[in-house]
């Protein structure tokens, strides 16, 4: 029997996922992409904002994004964007948390509680 | 608020993370703060008001710290295998150093100095004194500096370990005391001869070469001391 892989933390991966995908869309610097976060899951997911860079900085050393200094109205601003690895890291992300939350709903709606549960998070 | 700062960058630094990542993650926080800082007052919050909630925002420093530090690929390489970045780099530093010492000792023997038996004594004119004046730097430099870069590397990484400093110094002054340059006469007239580097001394020598090695010992450890002195006295200040 092939061995399964095991979610061993519901939230790992998370910010990742977020920030990878907000980058897609166009270089942002870490007070934007934090921003954006709270802005687009409705403050649903709130991260520590200080604690984004040490992710930015491991998936720039992981190679799935770059990133340039630049200085705009005296600041320095250092923006990332996506590399090609990050869009394909950012598709396999993606299915992971596809298949993940939709194996969450499914056990919910079948909770045996008459879908209770099912429509609570539909 | 730059103490705080300050004590983020010595624990991330004593922590292993590279000094690239400490730096532009400071830089990053700094700037964050300040943004977070303008929001709040756009806010309608005075200043005094709208600092405290910009670092609360921010993180907790513990946090900020823990988070990078847990990122165990963000660690330099002076952390992760500090034997081989000061122990092994300055050897190959030196290496490197008298390699290209030697290749400016030969070019410059077949180049000014064609059919001499021997580099070394030949009567030097123009260009070429300053050719091999060049090589002769490297050659007696090299041992030098790749020990200066290598209490560079261990202080930038508040490397507080001794025998790391103490081997790669060890290492780099037992070459710079041994190793000789040996020049060998040209088998086929016309041509230069053989050049290399001989590294036992002659038993006539070796006081001469203990002598050397505690020198060049003493030159490349002591910053460090004078540093991890200071970095220690400054400790105690604080506490």
């Amino acid at each position: 029997m092939a061995p399964r892989e095991t979610n061993p933390n519901f939230m790992n991966g998370v910010p990742e996922l977020l920030i990878l995908r907000l980058l897609e869309d166009g270089e942002m610097y870490g007070y934007e992409i934090v921003q954006a976060i709270r802005d687009r899951t409705d403050a649903v997911i709130a991260v520590g904002e200080g604690v984004v860079y040490p992710v930015l900085h491991a998936l720039e050393h992981a190679g799935a994004l770059k990133s340039r200094r630049k200085t705009v109205a005296g600041r320095s601003r250092i923006y990332y964007t996506v590399t090609k690895a990050g869009t394909r890291r950012l598709g396999d992300l993606a299915a992971q948390w596809t298949a993940l939350t939709g194996a969450i709903q499914k056990t919910l709606a079948g909770s045996g509680a008459g879908g209770r549960y099912g429509e609570a998070v539909s | 608020m730059a103490k705080r700062f300050r004590e983020l960058r010595e624990r991330l630094l004593n922590a292993g993370v590279a000094p690239r990542h400490v730096r532009r993650y400071l830089t990053e926080l700094h700037e964050h703060l300040a943004d977070l800082t303008a929001e709040e007052m756009r806010a309608g919050r005075s200043s005094a008001e709208a600092e405290p909630i910009a670092l609360e925002r921010l993180g907790r420093m513990e946090d900020l710290a823990r988070t990078m530090i847990a990122r165990r690929e963000l660690r330099s390489w002076t952390a992760r295998a500090p034997w081989a970045v000061l122990g092994a780099g300055p050897v190959l530093a030196v290496v490197c150093g008298w390699g290209l010492a030697l290749l400016i000792l030969w070019t410059g023997w077949t180049w000014f100095l064609q059919g001499t038996p021997n580099p070394f004594g030949a009567r030097l004119h123009g260009f070429s004194i300053l050719y091999f004046g060049v090589g002769r730097m490297l050659y007696y430099g090299a041992p030098l500096a790749a020990g200066w870069g290598m209490v560079l590397l261990a202080g930038r990484q508040r490397v507080r370990t001794l025998w790391p400093v103490m081997a790669g110094g060890a290492l780099v002054a037992l070459m710079g005391a041994t190793g000789a340059v040996d020049a060998r006469p040209p088998t086929v007239p016309g041509r230069a001869g053989d050049v290399g580097i001989r590294f036992y001394p002659l038993p006539a020598q070796m006081g001469d070469a203990v002598a050397h090695a505690l020198v060049l010992l003493a030159l490349v450890v002591l910053p460090w001391l004078v540093w991890r002195w200071m970095a220690l006295r400054g400790e105690l200040e604080r506490e």
